[in-house]
């Protein structure tokens, strides 16, 4: 097991290594830089080049890749040229907000998701499972984007239920119990609209799972025994059937992160995901590389997390 | 031919607004605005008849029929809170001090807090009722500057006269980082010597005493009437013992910043919303509203926030959602004439990056004035406005546009729409018809590439337009629709200009002065056709002479170098701009646009809440 463990982190060395070659090469093939916007007469030509000259936007690329990497190595991600702030202390303070808006994402998620699939597989076929497999596909065919935009539309200006923006209220004093109120009330609508489309996937899974699961054998058995039906299901079917979803728990995470970049924009709830797409659009690149890298990072961990749980409830794919 | 929305975004965040420079702009939408709206209001404001915007016939509107001054309705309420919404897809960069800063978001928000020492008229021309008052010597270069006694910063100590020296030495030191050491400040004298080191002090600044300033300018020009001065003093006491390279990453700009305008900052949420509480202090007199609250608001939103009360202003609002919205009850919309135009421009030459200077081609495809002007006559603008725009884009007639009314020659009729006359201009010129096209004079065939960029939905349709146009008077003309940045890598933003693109449909945002040196002169990057001629040089060059300082004289050099660059065209403008801000009926003495004489100490509201439309 631990082998494993150590064996997979070793592999994502290279991983890593060669999505930071990636990264870097495609935000270098994207027309401009960060100064490529500054055109303005008031501002000399020559300034700018130097400007490109102390930022090393003029060396050829292996030269930046290395300076970037040498130092990304020792956790200096560089400088936002647009916020003027070091890289690592930008993130920072974007990625708690995201991480909270994940977090509450993923409760979200399986608290809709694990009573839909119980309901929906202990009842199949009948009017309610209809209804709940009817919700899923239109999960599944409905973007992100829009169910956001309506979430927003719907409960944040047409019933005024929720803020429309930002991650806490104008004013609020860091620290206060009020003002993590305040922050959750804020991250609950976004929080909703993607948990409302990515617990589809879950719904159908522990829904298969459970249908499959009761028509096993051992089923048989435990009713034959004389279990009772809640009996049956608690403690026999569910069990059995949530293994697929704890495996699936790392990839969640990873899907996520794509969840994020949307629904941030469009609440502009600023977290990483909302960073990143205005940093592309500015070309700032020391930000999307890092990122990205970030983001990359994230999706391995994510399923190697997938596998050491998968093998830790499932000892039939215990790999040696 | 529009900008993208996104490269708006990216380019006004980079624009230096209040910096009075000429930037470029895709021609795309300005994207901003909120509705705000909440429930109750059921007070004076709310009873009375709801102003809605001007009528429009036919789904058209006119910019001459907007006020830029609110319209007040109801009694000013004893303080109260003012939503504001700062409209930006984007958070803001947090670099909160007009001497640092350089998004167009970030200097929103400074505006609530912080100001310039001088004030300028509605032409753009420094007036003596700021914070600050200025004399100037005879000869035009010396500058006296007088701050007002009251004048103090939001810690209570007075702005001295030592706080604007100091914020000229920061930006000449080589350390500094932020982005306005320019022509404007070699223009002082001694600043560049300072700059390179070689001095210790900048010669040319001195200070007088606590609260006067004398700045001496190497050459004398009406410029430095128009915004050529830095007006925006840095405090001393606090930022006096810091490492400037490290000043703008401090604290004391992006978590407690300071000013000396009519509020002060409370708290900051960094890149969402900012908490301002009323300075009492304010020089002009305490500000009648308690608070402000800045939030950001996506373009995608603001319909709704405006609608639900929620927000009473926004520093701009995305004008393709305005016919749609234009009846709303609770809001007023104000509207003037932005400082923009559209253009077509003809590559005419290379940029010479040896001698930094435009290396005309006489044998460029574009070469020949007959063909240029018959591509003018050819494209019909007021058409374009209509359709695309509902009126609220306009055919332009010169380089000058009527945002700036003291110079911008409303007699010059620029090139009426005439594609008979435009076939007749080519036939004479020898651009004969060989099967579906014309030729060049010599009989070779002729294919111009136009270039576009991407970006909001009517791009593409817009461009094609004007292809059609062309084509219908026998041009063969090429459409290539590019993003923003490629598109000006390809005209040419770093002097390799790409020899593929004969004509490109770009936008400028220009200055609060006029002088159109900078885009059009010789030794300019950013005259992207790389133009030049004896005549315009020597007519941008007697604009900011000194004997230009004459208001009617300098008008009269204006007039002439519009006609010459109507004669000349080598851009045509196509179309000018209308900027639109809606704000909430409950909101009083508020007015957009320079020189209105209402300041923000006098923004009051009349109701306790935002009014919800009906």
């Amino acid at each position: 097991m631990w082998k494993i463990i150590v064996r997979r982190l070793l592999i994502m060395i290279p991983q890593v290594f060669l999505l930071s070659i990636l990264v870097f090469l495609m935000a270098k093939a994207m027309p401009g830089d960060a100064l490529t916007g500054m055109l303005d007469p008031n501002i000399d030509p020559a300034a700018i080049e130097a400007m490109r000259e102390r930022l090393g936007l003029n060396d050829p690329w292996h030269i930046q890749y290395w300076n970037w990497i040498s130092n990304a190595v020792q956790g200096d991600l560089g400088q936002s040229f647009n916020f003027k702030m070091p890289v690592t202390e930008l993130i920072g303070q974007r990625m708690m907000n995201t991480l909270w808006l994940s977090l509450a994402t993923l409760i979200l998620t399986y608290l809709i998701a694990i009573p839909l699939g119980i309901l929906s597989g202990r009842f199949n076929d009948t009017w309610g499972d209809r209804l709940i497999t009817g919700y899923t596909y239109i999960g599944f065919a409905a973007p992100l984007f829009i169910v956001a935009l309506v979430m927003l539309w719907m409960f944040g200006f047409y019933f005024s239920w929720f803020p429309t923006g930002g991650s806490v209220s104008p004013g609020a004093v860091p620290g206060s119990f009020s003002y993590v109120l305040d922050k959750i009330y804020h991250l609950l609508l976004p929080a909703l609209s993607i948990a409302l489309i990515t617990t589809v996937g879950t719904v159908q899974y522990l829904r298969n799972e459970i249908i499959d699961t009761k028509q096993k054998d051992f089923i048989l058995t435990a009713r034959a025994k004389g279990a009772s039906e809640s009996r049956v299901y608690n403690r026999h079917i569910l069990r059995n059937s949530l293994l697929p979803i704890a495996a699936f728990f790392g990839y969640e995470l990873t899907g996520l992160i794509g969840g994020t970049i949307f629904v941030e924009s469009i609440f502009s709830y600023p977290g990483m995901g909302q960073l990143f797409l205005g940093s592309i659009v500015i070309r700032d690149f020391t930000v999307v590389t890092a990122i990205v890298l970030l983001y990359g990072i994230a999706t391995i961990i994510g399923s190697l997390l997938s596998d050491i749980i998968l093998s830790i409830v499932d000892p039939r794919i215990r790999i040696k | 031919m529009t900008k993208r929305k996104t490269a708006k975004t990216m380019l006004v965040s980079l624009m230096l607004v209040l910096s009075l420079a000429v930037t470029a702009c895709g021609s795309g939408n300005n994207e901003a605005a909120e509705p705000s709206a909440t429930t109750a209001a059921t007070d004076a404001a709310a009873t009375t008849a709801p102003t809605t915007a001007p009528a429009s016939e036919d789904g058209l509107y006119n910019i001459a029929d907007f006020s830029n001054v609110k319209t007040n309705q109801g009694e000013a309420l004893e303080g109260g809170t003012l939503n504001y919404g700062l409209v930006s897809d984007t958070p803001f960069e947090g670099t909160l001090n007009f001497n640092f800063y350089s998004g167009n978001p970030d200097s929103k928000v400074l505006e609530w807090f912080d100001e310039g020492l001088l004030t300028w008229d509605k032409d753009y021309v420094y007036t003596n009722d700021g914070a600050a008052t200025y004399e100037v010597s005879e000869d035009g270069r010396t500058f006296t500057f007088t701050i007002r006694d009251n004048v103090n910063w939001h810690d209570g100590k007075p702005v001295t006269a030592e706080d604007w020296l100091f914020a000229h030495e920061v930006i000449g030191n080589p350390a500094y980082d932020g982005p306005r050491y320019g022509s404007d400040f070699t223009n002082i004298e001694g600043m560049e010597a300072y700059h390179d080191g070689t001095a210790k002090t900048i010669s040319g600044i001195k200070v007088l005493n606590e609260k006067q300033l004398e700045i001496t300018y190497i050459k004398s020009t009406p410029s430095l009437l128009t915004g050529s001065i830095w007006t925006y003093p840095l405090a001393k006491h606090i930022f006096g013992a810091m490492d400037v390279a490290k000043i703008s990453a401090s604290p004391e700009v992006r978590q407690k910043p300071i000013g000396f305008g009519p509020f002060k900052v409370e708290s900051i949420v960094p890149g969402e919303s900012v908490v301002y509480v009323k300075n009492e202090d304010y020089w002009r007199g305490a500000p009648k509203l308690d608070k402000v609250v800045l939030k950001v608001v996506p373009p995608t939103t603001v319909v709704q926030e405006l609608k639900a009360g929620n927000i009473d202003l926004v520093d701009s609002f995305p004008i393709d959602q305005f016919p749609d919205n234009s009846g709303l009850s609770n809001v007023e919309y104000l509207g003037a004439v932005d400082r923009a135009y559209t253009y077509v421009g003809f590559k005419l030459g290379k940029w010479d990056a040896a001698k930094s200077v435009v290396a005309p081609d006489p044998n460029a495809k574009m070469g020949n004035v007959a063909l240029r002007k018959a591509m003018w006559q050819a494209v019909d603008n007021d058409a374009v406005g209509k359709n695309f725009y509902h009126g609220l884009r306009w055919n332009a007639t010169t380089l000058i546009p009527p945002s700036h009314p003291e110079f911008h020659d409303d007699s010059n009729p620029g090139m009426p729409y005439d594609p008979e006359a435009a076939k007749k201009t080519l036939e004479d010129a020898g651009f004969k018809m060989n099967g579906e096209f014309r030729t060049n004079p010599d009989g070779t065939p002729l294919t111009i590439n136009f270039i576009s960029m991407t970006g909001s939905d009517i791009a593409e349709p817009l461009a094609q337009y004007y292809v059609q146009s062309w084509k219908a008077i026998g041009l063969n003309v090429t459409l290539e629709m590019v993003e923003f940045n490629t598109f000006y890598d390809r005209v040419g933003s770093n002097g390799e200009d790409d020899p593929s693109v004969d004509v490109y449909q770009g936008a400028w945002t220009v200055g609060i002065d006029v002088d159109p040196q900078g885009l059009y002169g010789r030794d300019a990057i950013y005259n992207f056709p790389r133009y030049a001629n004896e005549e315009s040089d020597r007519l941008m060059a007697e604009g900011v002479s000194e004997e230009a300082f004459d208001v009617e004289k300098r008008k009269e050099i204006y007039k002439e170098w519009q006609a010459l660059m109507v004669e000349e065209i080598p851009v045509f403008p196509t179309l000018y701009r209308a900027a639109l801000v809606p704000v909430n009926n409950r909101v009083l003495n508020y007015a957009i646009g320079d020189g209105t004489g209402i300041y923000l100490n006098e923004l009051a509201v009349s109701a306790d809440k935002g009014i919800a439309a009906k």
